[in-house]
């Protein structure tokens, strides 16, 4: 039984960081209907940046995790600025190949460094023997992970809802020439929806550099998994994001814990999501919480 | 038709038949004949190193799937970001033969043909079963789907011991009416096959674009619903569109698992489907010659950028690996400038040059 709750406890942990990973994603596509392929470029970048920081520099990790999330602000908005203010209105999938140009420029970039090819893992900041609760053990940095992760995505629902930024981002998702009917600088909005996406990825990796190490190839992989999450989530909404990402990493971790080995099977909890990711396009591909909006053919 | 074709300035049809001809005027045959005369007389002129004509032999087996790829997204609208995974499909198909009669069989060494049409068939059979969720879903969502089953196949190539774990399986040597084709002569017997192939595919697009099945996949892209009530079947459109791309794909796979002579997983990756939707997308999407600009384009550079950073890295510091950083870099500057300047990619280019010829002196 206790194998059970530890599965449970290893998928809540990853699941977390799932939901703070694709948070970003629908940050982006709530506003501006734009996905982001790029996104686990700028996990890795965020993470790099705090290990940097800390490390070269010598900054303490508190201030560097702010910092690093200062500096992916404004990177992402640069890019969108850059980028993605001159595709306004071009078919999808120009949009979406730019965003995938974008993950290779910045995966060569990254490759320049020494980040793009060894691993490296942050200082330890927190005691190293892991919780132990009944026979379930948590490790310290995943506990403090996860609460980091509600704490940002508390902040950042608090933000849509109440604040004027977030009410004016939601309605420029809603219906873009409205917006600017009563004053809402469109453009202005888009920027600033990426910049809060690469503030939530460099958080998300940071607490997933904490938790796994840094590695380029594993950082950047989180760009590719959430896409399960945020359409089992629903493409634009927060809610969705964290309870798909909580769901995807029990299904995630039940099935490398009880499939694996039997059956012959190997590696599930990799290909899981997608084969729920194709079962919920099928079936409900507006997801948990997304708006009705799919147009049947 | 004005009297005489070397002063024409337009098109001048008068009936159906005219503007359906694969070639305008006979000039235009002629330029046509003599360029397919060059691309099969250059290998007996120059001296080729077997590594060169890999290269060149690659860059035609993009095309072949780069032209499926165009097919689907270019033609229809589909996105599809598992384009690789079909040509894995292809290629595995080979190697599934090879694995249970084994490798050196009569059926793979002598009725080759066959097999890389069966490879086809199976390419094909497995595009319409992954163009399914498009009768459900648009845009985005398709694309999502089309992301998962390229998962799906990484996976299963990956882990099945069936498939070696996604290790090399080896494919052996053909026979031509001359007998085994040795080591020597392997990758020039199989340019010649390919750009057979490549001729016959390319043929069968410029006419199936003529056919009713063609253009119903353009009025599907333009606008479904108008397709629907024109009496076309939007849906079936849509499956029918990713069963040609996978028939594509599929002859793709059995003739690079040929022409390696082994399948292994690293060539059907992600990362390849991205590199195929790149290359349709600088070649120019929805025409039938930017399938054969973008490959060429595409492969060039990183050839080139393989023999920049060689070149300069004995200069920098070791610790910066530019050999592996130049590529994706450059890759994504390519995509991301063509789609901001040039979004209909290089066909746009040779359309330009050719009304500008057609025109000249005369211009307006």
């Amino acid at each position: 039984m206790s194998y059970f709750f530890q599965i449970v406890v290893s998928g809540i942990v990853v699941g977390s960081i799932y939901a703070l990973a694709a948070l970003g994603m629908v940050l982006i596509y709530k506003s501006s209907r734009v996905l982001n392929i790029a996104h686990g470029q700028i996990i890795a970048a965020g993470a790099f940046i705090t290990y940097f920081l800390t490390v070269s520099i010598g900054m303490p990790i508190f201030f560097s995790f702010i910092a690093s999330m200062i500096i992916t602000f404004f990177l992402a908005m640069s890019v969108e600025r850059i980028f993605l203010r001159r595709l306004i209105g071009e078919p999808i999938i120009s949009v979406i190949m730019v965003t995938i140009g974008l993950g290779s420029i910045l995966d060569g970039l990254i490759y320049l460094t020494p980040f793009g090819s060894e691993n490296f893992s942050f200082p330890a900041f927190l005691p190293q023997e892991p919780l132990s609760l009944g026979g379930v053990s948590i490790s310290w940095t995943q506990l403090v992970g996860v609460i980091i992760t509600f704490i940002l995505i508390g902040l950042f629902s608090w933000f849509f809802k109440k604040s004027t930024i977030g009410i004016s981002m939601r309605a420029v998702s809603d219906d873009q020439f409205a917006s600017m009917s009563v004053g809402i600088s469109v453009p202005k909005v888009f920027g600033l929806a990426w910049a809060t996406a690469g503030l939530s990825a460099a958080a998300a990796g940071c607490i997933i550099g904490n938790i796994t190490g840094l590695n380029f190839d594993t950082l950047h992989a989180f760009g590719i998994i959430v896409f399960p999450v945020i359409i089992l989530g629903g493409l634009d909404s927060i809610l969705g994001a964290v309870v798909a990402g909580i769901i995807m990493g029990l299904i995630q971790q039940f099935a490398s814990g009880y499939l694996d080995g039997n059956f012959g099977l190997n590696g599930t909890g990799d290909v899981m999501p997608y084969i729920i990711l194709l079962i919920i396009l099928l079936f409900k591909p507006h997801g948990l919480f997304g708006i009705h909006e799919i147009e049947r053919v | 038709m004005s009297a005489n074709s070397w002063l024409a300035t337009g098109n001048f049809y008068t009936t159906y038949k005219q503007e359906q001809k694969t070639f305008s005027t006979s000039l235009d045959r002629s330029f046509f004949t003599l360029f397919l005369v060059i691309l099969f007389a250059w290998p007996l002129l120059f001296e080729m190193s077997n590594k060169n004509m890999l290269v060149i032999d690659n860059i035609l087996i993009a095309v072949v799937a780069v032209m499926g790829l165009n097919l689907v997204t270019g033609f229809a609208g589909l996105i599809s970001i598992g384009h690789a995974a079909f040509v894995g499909i292809g290629a595995y198909t080979v190697a599934s033969f090879c694995r249970t009669i084994g490798d050196t069989h009569i059926i793979i060494t002598h009725f080759w043909p066959l097999m890389i049409i069966v490879s086809g068939l199976v390419g094909a059979g497995f595009g319409a079963v992954v163009g399914l969720p498009a009768l459900r879903l648009k845009h985005l969502y398709l694309a999502i789907a089309t992301l998962s089953f390229q998962m799906i196949f990484q996976w299963v190539i990956n882990f099945a011991s069936f498939f070696n774990q996604g290790q090399t399986i080896s494919v052996g040597r053909v026979f031509w009416v001359t007998g085994k084709v040795g080591r020597d002569d392997h990758y020039f017997f199989w340019y010649y096959i390919i750009l057979v192939v490549v001729v016959l595919l390319g043929f069968g697009i410029r006419n199936l674009l003529k056919t009713r099945y063609g253009r119903s996949l353009i009025a599907v892209r333009d606008n479904d619903r108008a397709a629907d009530a024109m009496g076309m079947n939007p849906g079936l459109t849509k499956v029918y569109a990713f069963a040609l791309a996978g028939f594509f794909a599929g002859v793709a796979g059995a003739l690079h698992a040929y022409v390696y002579r082994g399948v292994g997983f690293e060539s059907f990756t992600l990362h390849e489907s991205i590199g195929y939707l790149a290359m349709a997308i600088v070649g120019g999407l929805g025409t039938l010659n930017g399938s054969f600009w973008g490959p060429v384009a595409i492969k060039y550079l990183d050839l080139q950028m393989e023999h920049l950073s060689e070149a300069m890295g004995q200069y920098l510091p070791s610790g910066m690996n530019l050999t592996t950083a130049m590529k994706p870099f450059t890759f994504g500057l390519v995509i991301v400038l063509f789609l901001i300047y040039e979004p209909r990619g290089i066909a746009n280019w040779w359309r330009i040059a050719k009304s500008y010829t057609k025109l000249w002196p005369f211009r307006y």
